[in-house]
């Protein structure tokens, strides 16, 4: 759940980048990294082995937009893909506000993303949470390559649920699709986070309340696309 | 697991109270009460020259965090502090409860004794006064609507630097 900071008037978001062992997760986070202004970044940390493969996270604090004068601050990490990190991604996952899934578009990656996308649901489901109530949503990287998967099958393979979530193609080491992905999701969790605030200010009020009934609009599920 | 505090201003005061009088009665020279998430919720003090310290939560959150499950994985259930000794500084990580810690930096001013001492009844204030934060957050105001949000561009600007 976001922290919201009424002292320094900000509200902070946690999002995990979470996907099969070299999968693109790392480049997702070091092209923000580079696309960013340097007033609204801080430093990408990386913990990774000496083959520069992620060992316990990578982690980018951003600050975003100001809304009625709160700034919103996102920090973004990254999981180790590799199956026997699977302490380290429970670690990771704490205090999770939303996911971005990075599935590998290669055709010979497809049972790893399917690993993977279940391995997400495990953990999610031992912290007491599910996709069904966290934002999340889909990014298809690597599309620069040569043997890849069309999008429509990998939405069969990971996005056949009974509410499908944005999908996005994406080339990470060229940045393309990666602040669709990441604005995307940004806006899924502040309306997420906004509805939920009002849903509980509207309940906190007298059953009377002319607005009472805005309570129960607000708790229905909306469509993403 | 609790429900994360809403931080008023009433309460960070608190917090930053807590935090002030542990720093001087420990002589640290830094203090912070972090979430397990690595997010920071008051801090005070002067920390290391060069350290960022966005990052040092999230790295003392994760520390934290993997040293606690390497712990359990070995059967103790006890496990409520962190101590990093260094040359120069070092880092004293208590934890308050499930969701919080302390986290102090102190150089060789002080030992670690004292700040272990003073951290423990520190981090049973902090708990209480969390408690007290998490209880409130069902008072809280929304700070912005959905309709405020369709009044905003885009979350991130990609304006990559000038070369």
């Amino acid at each position: 759940m976001a922290i919201i900071n009424y002292a320094n008037k900000e509200v902070q978001f946690k999002i995990v980048y979470y996907g099969p062992a070299l999968c693109g997760k790392t480049t997702n986070l070091a092209y923000v990294h580079s696309q960013i202004a340097e007033s609204n970044k801080g430093e990408l940390v990386s913990l990774a082995t000496a083959a520069d493969r992620t060992l316990f996270f990578d982690f980018l604090p951003l600050n975003a937009i100001v809304i009625r004068n709160f700034k919103t601050k996102f920090q973004l990490y990254t999981v180790p893909g590799q199956v026997i990190y699977n302490a380290t991604r429970q670690l990771v996952l704490r205090s999770v506000d939303a996911i971005v899934f990075v599935a590998d578009s290669q055709w010979d990656k497809m049972e790893e993303n399917i690993e993977s996308f279940r391995n997400l649901e495990e953990n999610l489901a031992r912290q007491g949470l599910s996709l069904d109530t966290i934002p999340y949503l889909l990014q298809f990287n690597k599309r620069d390559m040569p043997n890849v998967a069309p999008p429509h099958y990998l939405d069969f393979l990971l996005n056949d649920r009974a509410v499908r979530v944005p999908s996005f193609e994406a080339c990470a080491t060229t940045g393309q699709g990666v602040f669709d992905t990441l604005n995307t999701i940004s806006r899924l969790l502040l309306v997420k986070f906004a509805r939920e605030a009002e849903a509980a200010a509207v309940r906190s009020r007298p059953s009377g309340s002319p607005i009472a009934g805005l309570a129960a609009g607000l708790r229905q599920p909306q469509p993403n696309r | 697991m609790a429900s994360t505090p809403i931080l008023t201003l009433a309460g960070a005061e608190k917090l930053l109270k807590s935090l002030e009088e542990f720093l001087d009665k420990s002589e640290s020279m830094f203090a912070m009460v972090i979430d397990r998430g690595g997010t920071i919720l008051s801090q005070t003090g002067r920390p290391p020259e060069s350290a960022d310290i966005v990052v040092l939560a999230a790295l003392a959150a994760g520390s934290f965090a993997a040293t606690r499950e390497l712990a359990t994985r070995v059967g103790e259930s006890e496990f409520n502090a962190l101590y990093q000794q260094g040359s120069h500084f070092h880092i004293l990580m208590s934890a308050a409860d499930d969701d919080t810690m302390l986290v102090a930096i102190f150089g060789t001013q002080t030992t670690v004794g004292l700040v272990r001492f003073y951290a423990a009844r520190t981090a049973d204030h902090i708990a209480i006064q969390m408690n007290e934060l998490r209880a409130a957050v069902h008072d809280a105001p929304p700070i912005f609507t959905e309709e405020d949000l369709n009044a905003t561009g885009q979350v991130f600007e990609n304006t990559p630097p000038k070369v």
